[in-house]
């Protein structure tokens, strides 16, 4: 249970990062971005991320624009804000502190572990 | 062959398998529930729906179909994600609420069963509702038709007011089942029942189940009552033939329309009538055999003969209305009038015995030596339906002088008839001293048949006069207010006094000049 809930607690907090960062690339589609998602190995279900787009747009994130489709309803195009540009740099500056964290706490348990078989022999 | 429909979803028209649409609908509904706390609910799930709409449309394009059916649906929310893939990633903000919130799918509704109707389904609905046994709702529901027939009032309204459970959503709700994809899939291979076509259709529909089924036997039961019934009227009517034309003496004192018939018409009239009225029975109780015991029709020349013979007696019957109608067709009245001897009070009293005239006294094969004239005393009560038409007017003498006017009025063919009509009545006043005695109806001198014979009486009394009239003359006393003098409930006369205006009541005087 706790691995569970650790690991959906990391899976949530870095989708919302994968996504801005997805957009950040320029203007897309919903369907766009879930196959860039699933081609990340991130996402498991389309329906996760539509309530997490309109949350991101609520908090004045994302805008989105209606663009005329040939096959079917016109589709929605996200983009990103200035507000959410600033809040994704913030977001990057973060992540590399995140990613310090755990590569300096792997090089750290590495080296205990290659004390203790140090040790050991 | 299966049957489509055709949905808007996310603004396109997507023709989908009913089955399909049915899954499609289960899981939308899901969707939705589980995003009814959400804020944005609709925009999210408006967002849901346009991409499968999309996916829809993707997969009709890439495989050139016309119809989605449920795999695509299988597939496209595979995809979308189940409602609990959903939980799952939102897990830690919502687990607060989560608990919160009471458990969506378990609530019943209530549905009507048409699965299991006897009827339309009311009783088995409520079965489900209520989780007791069907048997018993619907014994409680037989038992409340018998408390004034309320049980009946009740279901119809309930008929119309539950909704009849069609899809299996609705069944599943009905049952009290979660009503999710995975009940969805349970119940996925009952078959559909027909849509639903409103009430009235739906009525018909089972009406004509029952008569089928259940309302035979009750029809079959029907039926053996008419035969019954209509058995028994058929006797009862040849019983009356027979009385009538054994005992039926043509008199004025019979009940009407026996009084207006003439003698020489009986025999043939009350066999029309028979006829008339037992024909119609008899081809009751004949249909009534054949729904009974499901046996051939009636034979084609028996019920022509029937029809035949009624029509005859139709025919006859009118024949004598119109006939006896005719002898309405003239009035004739006479007048006689007689002197009364003056007196300064006079008392009427209503006499019910009966004078017998000369003719009488020879009808009776009674010595007419001994009884010419004399009084007998007749109770007549027991059929005053009998023409009762003597009314008393009681109006100021003009000259001073008391007198009693006697109408004679009748009706007839022709005038002649009228009058010979009106001089056969006969009507007894008799004065003895200041004791006026009427006769509570009129005579015949010789017997006859009822023509509107009646008898209006004016006295005649000059002012001042005082008049005690008896009770029993309140019925014969129009527009005097009889009942209002009758102040005194020991005495049998009330008291009256004749006045320049006509009389009245002899208390409403003392009182008005008592002021």
């Amino acid at each position: 249970m706790i691995a569970e809930n650790t690991q959906t607690q990391m899976r949530k907090g870095i989708l919302d990062y994968c996504v801005l960062l997805i957009i950040s690339r320029g203007e897309i589609y919903a369907s766009d971005i879930i196959a860039e998602l699933k081609s990340a190995r991130l996402l498991v279900v389309e329906g996760t991320l539509y309530p997490l787009l309109t949350r991101l747009k609520n908090n004045g994130l994302l805008s989105y624009n209606w663009v005329e489709s040939t096959s079917g309803p016109p589709r929605k195009y996200y983009l990103l804000t200035e507000k959410g540009k600033s809040i994704l740099s913030q977001l990057d500056a973060t992540w590399q502190e995140l990613s310090y964290a755990i590569n300096t706490s792997k090089k750290v348990a590495d080296n205990d572990t290659n004390d203790q078989i140090n040790i050991n022999k | 062959m299966k049957k489509t429909l055709n949905i808007n979803i996310g603004n396109s028209i997507i023709h989908i398998e009913e089955d399909a649409y049915e899954m499609l609908t289960v899981y939308l509904n899901e969707v939705k529930q589980h995003f009814a706390k959400n804020a944005d609910d609709f925009e999210i799930v408006t967002d849901i729906e346009n991409r499968i709409a999309e996916m829809f449309a993707e997969i009709l394009t890439n495989q050139q179909r016309q119809v989605i059916n449920i795999q695509d649906v299988q597939i496209v929310t595979a995809q979308m994600g189940s409602v609990k893939d959903f939980e799952s990633s939102e897990e830690e903000e919502e687990e607060t609420q989560e608990y919160a919130s009471p458990p969506h799918f378990s609530v019943k509704k209530l549905y009507r069963d048409t699965d299991q109707a006897m009827i339309a389904g009311v009783c088995s609905g409520l079965s489900h509702y209520l989780d007791v046994e069907s048997r018993l709702v619907r014994l409680i529901a037989i038992a409340t038709i018998f408390l004034g027939g309320s049980g009946i009032l009740a279901y119809v309204v309930l008929w119309i007011m539950i909704p009849r459970a069609v899809t299996k959503a609705e069944k599943m709700t009905m049952r009290g089942e979660e009503a999710n994809l995975k009940g969805f899939a349970n119940s996925y291979l009952q078959p559909l029942v027909h849509q639903s076509r409103g009430f009235i259709a739906e009525f018909l529909d089972v009406l004509g189940n029952f008569i089928n089924g259940t309302g035979k036997v009750i029809f079959k039961i029907i039926a053996a009552g008419i035969i019954a019934f209509g058995s028994l009227i058929i006797l009862f009517l040849i019983v009356a033939l027979a009385a009538l034309l054994g005992m039926w003496d043509s008199n004025v004192y019979q009940m009407f329309p026996l009084n207006i018939i003439n003698h020489e018409y009986i025999t043939a009239s009350a066999i029309a009538a028979f006829l008339v009225f037992m024909i119609p029975v008899l081809a009751l109780v004949l249909f009534s055999i054949r729904v009974a015991f499901n046996s051939r029709p009636v034979n084609k020349s028996l019920s022509f003969g029937l029809l035949i013979i009624w029509l005859a007696g139709v025919a006859v019957t009118s024949f004598y209305v119109v006939k006896i109608g005719s002898e309405f067709k003239e009035g004739a009245e006479f007048t006689q009038v007689s002197e009364v001897k003056p007196f300064q009070t006079y008392t009427l009293n209503i006499d019910r015995t009966r004078f017998f005239t000369k003719e009488d006294s020879l009808r009776y094969s009674i010595d007419p030596g001994n009884y010419n004239g004399r009084r007998i005393l007749t109770d007549l009560d027991h059929n005053f339906d009998a023409p009762r038409n003597i009314r008393l007017n009681i109006e100021k003498s003009e000259n001073g002088k008391p007198s009693l006017s006697q109408y004679y009025k009748a009706m007839g063919k022709t005038f002649e008839m009228a009058l010979k009509n009106a001089q056969n009545i006969h009507y007894d006043f008799l004065q003895h001293d200041s004791l006026l005695t009427f006769s509570p109806m009129l005579q015949f001198v010789k017997a006859g048949n009822w023509r509107g014979q009646e008898v209006e009486l004016t006295l005649k009394v000059p002012v001042g006069t005082r008049l005690n009239i008896s009770k029993n003359f309140s019925r014969y006393l129009d527009g005097y207010g009889y009942w209002d003098c009758d102040h005194d409930s020991n005495s049998e006369f009330t008291v009256w006094k004749m006045t320049d205006a006509g009389i009245k009541c002899e208390h409403e005087e003392t009182e008005n000049s008592g002021e």
